[in-house]
Order: C-alpha cells, then sequence, then structure tokens
C-alpha cells in the first residue's frame, strides 16, 4: 500500500516538474566534507554541460536543469540526498565520485527504480554485477590498475609494491592490480593497506624501502598522496617508478602541495586535455573559465560528460519517464569530449562503458601524457 | 640480519623517537595542566589544530614561513588557554571537575566548528621546500622538518623544567599544584597561575600543531586524533608526571613505528591504545608515577 502511495506521489511530482517547463536531472555530489575538492570540479563540469545543453536548445525545446544534492562525503547524507531526488520525481540522478557513498547511493536507487548515471565512481562492485538501473560512463577500477601495470610489463619490472587505502576505490584498484600483476608475471613484494586518517607511512615505506621494488603502486586520495610522497622521499624509497592509481594523485593539488616530491610520478587518469577527441580543447577552455582559471582535473570533464549523456537519455526517451529514460540509456552511442559512450554488459561487468585509461606523468611539474599511443606520449622518466 | 634490514630499523626507530618527541610535546601540555588544576582538557588536539591553521593562514596570506609561524601562534595559544581558564573554566563552581571536562568537551567543538566554518573541510597542506629535505647518518635517513619539530619539543620541554625549578613563577606554580590553598595563604594568586599553567598548556599544543604543519596536512578535526594520542601519552607517564609524559611520548612514538614496521600497518593507533590498557591494568599510576599528584 505503502509503495503504491509512493508511486502515485513520485508520478505527480514528475508531473508537476514537466509542467514548470525545465527538465530537473538529479545530480549527486561532495559540495561538503573531505571530498569536497572533487565536488568542486564537478559542479564545474555541471554547469558546462547544462550550458551546452540549454545553448544548444535543450531537450525538445525545453531547457535542462540540475537538482544538485551535497551528501557532505558521508554515507548517510548521501542516502539522504538520494531520498531527496527520489521524492522530487527527477527522471534519472547523475551520481558522483567516492565509491564508498556511491555504492549505498546506488543500491538504494535501483531499489526506487530510478536510472543512475554514474560518472566518477569507478569502484568495479557498482557494475559488477551492477544493475538494470546503474549506467557507468567512467572507466572502473580495474582499468585504473591495468594502465599503470601495462607500463610496468612494458618495461620489464618484475618486482612491485602496493600502498592503498581500505576504501571501496583503493581497495578495487588494489585488488585488481593484485590479479593483472600475477598475469603479467610481475611479483608483488608488499602489499600495505591502511586505514584513513594515518598520516605517517614512513614504518611502511622503509618496509617497501628494504624490499627495493621496481615500481611502487599506491592508491589514495587528495591528502594522503600528498603525504606518501613527501614521506617516500624522505625515508629514501627508490623505485624505478612511482605511480599512482589516480584519485589523489591526478589531481592538480597534488603536485602544487607535494611540490618537488611529485616529480617523475605516474598516474592514471581517467581524461586530460591533450587526448584526440571531439571537442576536448574547447571542453577545457570551458572547464578553466568555470573553475575560475584553475586547471580541470578527469572529474570536470567527467561531470560535464554525465549532463551530456543523461540529456542525450532524456531526449531519445521523448519524456522524464523513469523507465523510458532507463531504456534510452541501453540505446545511447555518442561520442562526447570525455571520449565514446555506449553501455555494454562485459567481463561481468553490466552497463559499463568501456574506455581506455590514460597515463601521465609529473615533468617539470606539470603532467604530461606517457600512454597510450594515441594522446602522442612523451618519454618516461626513471627514478633510476 | 641484514644490512637492510639494520638500517630499515634503525631508521623507523628514529622516525619513530621523533614523532614521539612531538606525542611528549602534547602530552606534557596535558599533563601540565591536569597536574596544576586537576582539569582534564578535552580539547587538548583542537588546540593542536589552532596551531596547525595559523601556520596555514600566515603562510598562504603573508607567505611567512612555518617556523616563524611560531613567534604567533605560542602566543595566541597562551592568550587563549588563559582567557578560557580565567573567564570560563574558574566560573563553573566546579564539582569533581565534571564542569571543566564539558566546558573543555564543548570548547574543542566549538574550535573544530569555528575552523571548518573559516577554512572549509578539504585537508590543506603547504609546501615548503625543506619538507622533503633529509641527510643521512649511516645510511639512516633523517627528515628535517621532523628533526626540527624533535630538537623543538627538546627545547621547550627544557625550557619548562628551567622555568618550573628555577625561577619564582616556578615555584608559584608548584606550590599550587601541590596545595593550592596553602599557596593562596602564602600569598601566591592561584587564580592567576592556573590560568597562566592553562596558557602555557595550550601553547605546547599550538608549537606542536606549528612544528607538524611543515610535515602534515591541516584540517578542521586533525585535532580528535592527538587529543587520543595526549590521554595515551599522559597515563603511560603518570598523570600530572611531567619527566613521564616525555617517556610517554617517546614510547608511544616508538611502540607505533616498530609495531606498524614488523607486524602490520594497519592497526598502528591499536598499539598505542594496546599499550594504553596494560598501563592501566597494570600499573595504574602510570610507567612513572609514584603519586599521581605531582608536578
Amino acid at each position: 500500500m505503502r509503495k503504491v502511495m509512493l508511486f502515485t506521489l513520485s508520478i505527480a511530482l514528475a508531473g508537476s516538474a514537466a509542467a514548470q517547463g525545465t527538465i530537473k536531472i538529479g545530480a549527486i555530489t561532495s559540495i561538503t566534507g573531505r571530498f569536497a575538492e572533487f565536488g568542486k570540479m564537478q559542479l564545474a563540469g555541471f554547469k558546462v554541460g547544462v550550458a551546452e545543453v540549454n545553448r544548444k536548445g535543450g531537450i525538445g525545446g525545453r531547457k535542462i536543469e540540475l537538482l544538485i544534492e551535497d551528501n557532505a562525503s558521508d554515507v548517510n547524507k548521501g542516502l539522504a540526498a538520494a531520498e531527496r531526488l527520489v521524492n522530487a520525481g527527477v527522471p534519472l540522478v547523475i551520481n558522483e565520485y567516492s565509491s564508498s557513498l556511491v555504492k549505498a547511493q546506488a543500491q538504494y536507487l535501483a531499489r526506487q527504480k530510478v536510472p543512475n548515471l554514474v560518472i566518477t565512481s569507478s569502484g568495479d562492485d557498482i557494475t559488477k554485477p551492477g544493475s538494470d538501473y546503474i549506467f557507468r560512463l567512467n572507466q572502473p577500477a580495474t582499468e585504473y590498475a591495468r594502465v599503470i601495470l601495462n607500463i610496468f610489463r612494458d618495461k620489464k619490472f618484475k618486482t612491485m609494491a602496493v600502498i592503498a587505502g581500505t576504501g571501496a576505490f583503493e581497495k578495487s584498484v588494489a585488488d585488481a592490480a593484485q590479479v593483472i600483476a600475477k598475469e603479467y608475471g610481475i611479483s608483488i613484494v608488499e602489499d600495505q593497506r591502511y586505514d584513513k586518517g594515518l598520516t605517517d607511512f614512513r614504518p611502511v615505506l622503509n618496509r617497501i624501502k628494504a624490499k627495493n621494488p621496481d615500481g611502487l603502486l599506491m592508491v589514495s586520495y587528495a591528502e594522503d598522496s600528498v603525504a606518501l610522497m613527501r614521506q617516500a622521499r624522505e625515508v629514501g624509497v627508490k623505485p624505478r617508478l612511482f605511480a599512482g592509481g589516480a584519485a589523489g594523485f591526478a589531481l592538480p593539488e597534488f603536485v602544487k602541495d607535494s611540490g618537488s616530491a611529485a616529480e617523475s610520478v605516474i598516474t592514471a587518469t581517467a581524461w586530460i586535455p591533450q587526448l584526440r577527441y571531439p571537442g576536448v580543447q574547447k571542453l577545457n577552455v570551458e572547464l578553466v573559465k568555470a573553475l575560475g582559471g584553475h586547471e580541470p582535473s578527469y572529474h570536470a570533464a567527467q561531470a560535464y560528460a554525465g549532463v551530456i549523456v543523461a540529456a542525450e537519455a532524456i531526449r531519445r526517451a521523448g519524456n522524464t519517464d523513469r523507465e523510458k529514460v532507463k531504456e534510452a540509456l541501453n540505446s545511447v552511442n555518442m561520442q562526447t569530449a570525455f571520449g565514446p559512450i555506449q553501455f555494454k554488459d562485459y567481463d561481468g561487468f553490466r552497463n559499463q562503458n568501456p574506455l581506455v585509461m590514460v597515463a601521465q606523468q609529473v615533468q617539470g611539474g606539470k603532467f604530461v601524457p606517457i600512454y597510450p599511443k594515441s594522446v602522442v606520449p612523451k618519454a618516461i622518466k626513471f627514478e633510476r | 640480519m641484514d644490512q637492510v634490514a639494520v638500517t630499515a630499523f634503525f631508521q623507523t626507530l628514529v622516525q619513530g623517537l621523533l614523532t614521539g618527541g612531538l606525542y611528549a610535546l602534547i602530552g606534557t601540555g596535558l599533563s601540565l595542566i591536569f597536574g596544576v588544576m586537576k582539569v582534564i582538557n578535552f580539547a587538548h588536539g583542537d588546540f593542536l589544530a589552532i596551531g596547525m591553521f595559523i601556520t596555514l593562514a600566515l603562510f598562504r596570506t603573508l607567505n611567512i614561513d612555518p617556523y616563524l609561524s611560531l613567534l604567533v601562534a605560542a602566543p595566541v595559544g597562551f592568550a587563549l588557554g588563559y582567557a578560557i581558564q580565567r573567564f570560563v573554566l574558574t566560573r563553573l563552581g566546579d564539582r569533581l571537575g565534571e564542569g571543566s571536562m564539558l566546558a573543555t568537551l564543548g570548547l574543542g567543538l566549538i574550535i573544530s566548528n569555528t575552523l571548518l566554518l573559516g577554512f572549509g573541510a578539504q585537508p590543506q597542506s603547504i609546501n615548503v621546500p625543506y619538507a622533503i629535505k633529509t641527510f643521512s647518518f649511516a645510511g639512516v635517513q633523517v627528515s628535517i622538518p621532523l628533526l626540527v619539530a624533535g630538537l623543538g619539543t627538546l627545547v621547550v620541554i627544557a625550557g619548562l623544567n628551567l622555568l618550573l625549578y628555577r625561577t619564582e613563577l616556578g615555584r608559584a606554580i608548584r606550590a599550587t599544584a601541590q596545595n593550592p590553598l596553602g599557596a593562596e595563604l602564602q600569598g601566591v594568586r592561584t587564580a592567576n597561575i592556573q590560568a597562566i599553567v592553562f596558557g602555557m598548556g595550550v601553547a605546547f599544543a599550538a608549537i606542536a600543531g606549528v612544528l607538524l604543519m611543515p610535515l602534515l596536512y591541516a584540517f578542521p578535526t586533525v585535532g580528535e586524533n592527538y587529543t587520543t594520542k595526549a590521554f595515551i601519552v599522559t597515563v603511560l607517564g603518570g598523570l600530572g608526571n611531567l619527566p613521564g609524559a616525555v617517556v610517554g611520548g617517546l614510547v608511544l612514538g616508538v611502540i607505533e613505528s616498530l609495531g606498524a614496521f614488523y607486524v602490520s600497518n594497519n592497526y598502528r593507533d591499536a598499539y598505542g591504545l594496546i599499550a594504553f590498557l596494560l598501563v592501566l591494568l597494570l600499573r595504574p599510576e602510570g610507567l612513572f608515577g609514584k603519586t599521581v599528584k605531582r608536578v
């Protein structure tokens, strides 16, 4: 009975939203809290995406608008944010950054039968096994590990060490690295996981220094990436390559705050302005403008693509009915400045966009692309 | 053990001792306040956060070197502590210390939320050229900022000792700690002394915050972790026992580092808590405490 009432209520709300003229699309991000840095990037991406859709005439002449909810970087507040959007009758929710948060939000939205477009969060388990209602346009965590290990394999690395947080994203990447390393014949001499809040990595780094691995893969968020690299330099770990599994390592702040400690660190990243997709340069210019002159990270480009794809799905659906939008997402096949978008089922993933990752390296205080060939790579610099 | 393992052990040990020095500095402040006033300061870590954010703000706005911020953070910490004791804690008409306990808890919340309002929740670090400077001694890499922090602690604690045992103010402080009523009857203005002591305790926490800034990032709730550490240090050494707090800090730093190195990194914070529980069970007066009421 309650379910029926909720259902009628949501239809009524959807109806009233339609009557107002603009199409309201839900979006959740971390405007406050420890992921606020990423939230800032995504808000910029949303802004650019909405402006572009509306400039091109919106959807069937109707402008779009994002209902943005803050999850305050907190699981419970994230669920409350998702609930508010469900009750607001949005046809679709664009879902954001931290895998630990998005997992819970996505499961709730799937239960409520609201299509969920995941744009940044990359824990494998979000689309593996996934749900009919969860679609992901960004690369899953496995790909973050794979691009780094591809480089390690190409450079004939024999040994590597892993330091990763225990959050959903870090765990996904580190676990994937275990599997891929085995496949590639690279032995993992040390695999250390840490809980968030740890700020002294020296003992672990001492351990790794004693093992002297060829490569060191670090998977951590913004604050820890700076601490890790500073302390790695301090204790004198010298692998042939320091590698970051994106997240904190791919942020412009990482280079700024780590200073010389960041030099020659490579990182996986989902998107860079040097990619050769149509509209990349233009998008970069607009994102820089939206960020008040700051360099965008890939999270901003993903948020932009999320809006473009959401608008395309609603356009294809012909209205804002959630079931129709879900069907439409299945048929999306388009080229964006973030990359090609088409949701597929493969390798146990469901509704997952198969997209390659890029690797970049800090050279002279700036990120330069080093992998794959399609980005016109620069030569990789080694520590030793 | 081969050469590499020996070097790694010593490197971990040295880093543990230097980190422990910082814990000692934080613990000394807490212990001093407890020793004189029997007040358990739950806002201690938040005062450390204030020190960190003062450093951050000065660096961001005026590009002032983190260590120079000591000249601002220490007096500000002292003034803040003095004012809190004078205008808040003494007015609570304290029975059994409940009032001051709750008041310091509340103060901690006010401080961390004010910092949140002013600086935002995201962790922020500063990039100084010497942040990753090291020197090598027999193959052991020692971080310069970590060494400065360790030496800074030594200087502060030595200064405190001189103050306590060589000056008139120190005598007054010790007298107030031993017997406030007796001291008052001898003409010591104990209210003033207590405020000075609280100010000093807060200043120590703020100094520790400044010394940490080149090494760590700051965020508004960074203090929580350090309040816990300060408690562990104080209990390890014996409540109100200053030399005990110093040794307690060093012990905690070493236990944590070696535990993380040899056993597992994941339980880093647990090693200190286990030591804490063991000491509470086996020697409730602390490793070095003879009586609980010493300064």
